[in-house]
């Protein structure tokens, strides 16, 4: 019996000081926590108000849901119950189309929350401060999993209520759809908390994690394309199997997902007093004690260093032109479906609407990958800003190593992007179209689109090199082409201002000719803007911190 | 002489800032000089011009009597540089950062890099994220001291070391010396300075105040001096040479100008002297004389001495 009080005291003491540790991570994380719930809620509200409008009768419904039921577009989005229900249901298209992607922006909200108040707070030795304090072991983990739960519960409400107007619900299909929500937060919550425990830095914590979510929607898709039993592998299927909306909607599957996230906590609890602060239950792998011998230089440190960028764009990229590709072979179906403004933008003077759509999604994927380009350009400024571009920029590099080799890096990383997208959109959209002459049709398309993916990634690094303090003025460039790319004819923009846009220019192949004047001035305006960069780069300060 | 690094009328402003206000260095081939100033007076901000980083507006600013912003990377491969706070790649092991930092000098001595290693005790394999400050520092120190140059920028490189770990640079740094090569060691650590420097320059926001050997220095400044004498002694106050003079029965103490010590003594022996110590002025105390204003505003009574 004493035992017993001792040990439950032991317990209890464990978690001293939980409640002064959770109102100061509230208010230390309410500016991350009210980012991502007003743009995961905002946007699903944005959304549900306008798919009503996009899709207001049963026969435009039922007419899309035959271009969905296909494997590759089920993969994407969800089961293939929802899409038996498209034409009873305006809100059971609406969750099949949404809950795979919000699920996954809530799984990586959560991972990066119990991260950042857990391990990397460690790391940073700012929780130090606090253990000194009279504070349990576990109270730093019990307040982090508390604020968690918090915003659980809070994202499920604003869920449920930004899907409140959609039509076509069952009895609470709002409350579920919420509540499906807050169940993916719980066990990716739990997933985070207990891959905090066994890595040995906040990165690999996320890391491991992030592999969870990967794996989730793998099995996820995989099973919704093959209608088979792999989505039940997934966190975020078991919220998709609550068929929300559907005549078959069901609640239980949501208690499955709770039960994993009690068992993922009791394990975090189980562990974090297993380690020692700062440590991970995974000893941190020794590295290489010599560098290889291909590290010699400014511009193989660079290629090394935005390697992770570089796998994340062609990934992304080689997932998007899939993404096009498979909608081809239903695009005329599509076309009935699409509202006034997405016409126009299709609209490129081509012969078919295969043509059309083709010469967009090319351009759309040099804009998308040019996006990665300057995600590069902005690991220089990072490098600068951060001081550890100094040890290089002292040793016997000039300027044009670095931080000039951030631009060969970023060039080789947004080409590599964009062609891994036009090959995918070759692969999918031959499949889907069931004609293999199209993969050479799409390819080439995305491929023409390469000297303007070289003048925007060119532009952000001169911009880098010239104004470093500027950084927002690459993604304003980009945002302006992407604005003139979609909404020229709709905002009847002049044409001074698209011609700013080196996409505006390139033909819109295959919808027109292939014009290889335009595509070698655009070429030469982005070996113009790589010389402006270089000058700048040989001719500005660097400020190291 | 040769003058291995020479600045003449160096302006650095940074907008409305003057960080570097005609600053007039000079260091000679094979010398070991100090460089003292405190946080913000300019230290860095002269290094990094030195290193073509930064480039002058106004003056001259010469590296084995070539530009070093023109001429930075070919400069380079003469010099090594340790920052005061080194930051790394976190993914990469400080093993490689050591390689990757000396191949882009030519080259790296392996034999001569395994030794540093050992010396300074540091783990090669370990990644960047997971070194402490002071192993950070062992990193670049040790890629600097392994290098084959004629020239060590070393801005503050001992922040973060440990005492022992301090006593390993300071050897590394008299055998770079022996070795024929020349260092500029920026720091306020004063016994460092005192231990390793034959010249050193003080620099007070952004110009050189005094520049010269540790003897100079000394010459031009006071000892302090305090003895037990057999008789009191008269007329020492009225000495130009004595300040701060305290006379406690026979005890007196009191700072003498060096070209005063003759007389000062001269007057004690005629008292009777039963006990003298004199100290010459430490680095600490030059160096203290200089910051009279500021330390007078933090509310530090006297920089003579306290």
């Amino acid at each position: 019996m004493t035992t017993a009080m001792a040990e439950l005291e032991d317990g209890l003491g464990t978690l001293a000081g939980t409640g002064n540790l959770l109102r100061f991570q509230l208010r230390r994380s309410r500016l991350y926590l009210f980012g991502w719930l007003a743009g995961l809620a905002g946007g699903t509200w944005v959304t549900a108000l306008s798919f009503p409008d996009l899709y207001p009768d049963a026969a435009g419904r039922e007419a899309y849901a035959v271009t969905v039921n296909t494997p590759a577009m089920r993969s994407m989005t969800g089961p293939v119950e929802y899409i038996e229900a498209y034409g009873a249901s305006t809100g059971a298209m609406f969750a099949h189309q949404m809950i795979l992607w919000t699920g996954a922006l809530t799984a990586v909200m959560f991972i990066l929350l119990m991260v950042r108040l857990t391990r990397a707070d460690e790391e940073t030795s700012r929780s130090e401060v606090f253990r000194s304090n009279p504070i349990g072991r576990r109270a730093d983990l019990a307040a982090a999993l508390l604020l968690a739960g918090i915003a659980a519960v809070a994202l499920g409400a604003l869920m449920a209520l930004s899907v409140a107007a959609l039509p076509g619900g069952q009895g609470g299909s709002a409350i579920l759809f919420g509540l499906a929500h807050t169940a993916i937060a719980a066990v990716f919550a739990g997933v985070a908390a207990v891959t905090a425990q066994l890595a040995s830095f906040a990165s690999s914590a996320n890391g491991l994690a992030f592999a969870v979510l990967g794996w989730s929607a793998f099995t996820a898709g995989i099973g919704s394309a093959q209608e088979n039993w792999a989505v039940w592998l997934s966190p975020i299927g078991w919220s998709q199997l609550t068929f929300v909306y559907t005549p078959e909607q069901r609640w239980w599957p949501v208690v499955l997902s709770g039960a994993v996230a009690v068992v993922a906590v009791w394990l975090a609890f189980a562990l974090v007093t297993h380690r020692d602060f700062g440590q991970g239950m995974m000893a941190a792998r020794q590295g290489r004690p010599e560098a290889k011998a291909g590290l010699d230089s400014a511009t193989a440190l660079t290629f090394r260093l935005v390697k992770g960028m570089f796998w994340a764009g062609v990934i992304t990229m080689l997932l998007l032109g899939a993404a096009y590709g498979s909608v081809l072979g239903g695009a005329d179906d599509m076309l009935e479906g699409l509202s006034e403004t997405e016409r126009a933008v299709l609209n490129r003077g081509g012969a078919s609407i295969e043509e059309n759509i083709t010469a967009t999604f090319a351009a759309l994927n040099g804009l998308f990958a040019s996006l990665f380009g300057l995600l590069v350009v902005g690991r220089a400024r990072k490098e600068e800003i951060q001081g550890r571009g100094e040890l290089i920029a002292a040793a016997a590099v000039s300027r044009s190593g670095w931080p000039g080799s951030y631009l060969p890096a970023a060039l080789w990383t947004s080409t590599a992007a964009a062609a891994a997208a036009g090959l995918f959109l070759g692969l999918a959209g031959s499949s889907s179209l069931n004609d293999w002459s199209y993969f050479g049709t799409g390819l080439w398309a995305s491929l023409l689109q390469l000297p303007a993916v070289w003048a925007l990634t060119a532009f952000g690094f001169a911009a880098f090199a010239w104004l470093p303090r500027l950084g927002w003025l690459r993604w304003l460039a980009w945002v302006w082409l992407f604005v003139v790319l979609y909404f020229a004819d709709l905002l009847n923009l002049p044409e001074w201002a698209q011609a700013v846009s080196p996409f505006h220019h390139l033909a819109a192949y295959p919808a027109a000719d292939v014009d290889w004047r335009a595509a070698l001035l655009v070429t030469l305006a982005a070996a113009a803007l790589a010389a402006a960069g270089y000058a700048g780069a040989k001719r500005r300060d660097l400020n190291f911190s | 002489m040769n003058a291995v690094i020479r600045t003449e009328g160096l302006v650095k402003r940074f907008g409305h800032v003057t960080a570097l206000d005609r600053l007039d260095l000079e260091v000679s081939q094979g010398e070991t000089h100090g460089f003292l100033g405190p946080n913000g007076a300019g230290k860095s901000t002269t290094i990094r011009v030195l290193l073509g980083m930064l480039r002058s507006d106004e003056g001259r600013a010469e590296l084995f009597g070539a530009d070093p912003w023109k001429d930075a990377a070919t400069l380079h491969k003469r010099l090594a540089y340790v920052p005061g706070d080194v930051a790394l790649w976190p993914g990469l092991t400080g093993g490689e950062t050591i390689d990757l930092l000396g191949r882009l000098r030519g080259g790296i001595d392996k034999a001569k890099r395994d030794e540093l290693l050992e010396r300074f005790d540091l783990d090669p394999r370990k990644k960047g994220r997971s070194y402490s400050k002071g192993n950070r520092q062992k990193v670049a120190l040790v890629a600097a001291f392994a290098a084959d140059v004629d020239l060590l920028l070393l801005d503050e490189p001992t922040s973060g070391l440990d005492p022992l770990m301090g006593a390993v640079f300071n050897e590394c740094v008299k055998e770079a010396s022996a070795a024929g090569r020349t260092v500029l060691l920026s720091s306020h650590i004063m016994s460092e300075v005192e231990a390793l420097c034959e010249r050193v320059s003080i620099i007070r926001k952004g110009v050189i105040v005094e520049t010269g050997t540790l003897a100079e220095m000394r010459h031009f400044s006071r000892s302090r001096l305090r003895a037990t004498l057999k008789s009191p002694v008269r007329g020492l106050g009225d000495n130009e040479g004595v300040h701060d003079l305290k006379t406690d029965g026979l005890d007196i103490e009191c700072s003498v100008d060096t070209a005063a010590l003759d007389d000062v003594l001269a007057q004690l022996a005629v008292a009777g002297v039963a006990g003298l110590t004199c100290e010459p002025p430490s680095l600490e105390a030059i160096f203290l004389r200089f910051y009279g204003d500021e330390l007078a505003a933090s509310g530090v009574p006297n920089g003579e001495q306290s």
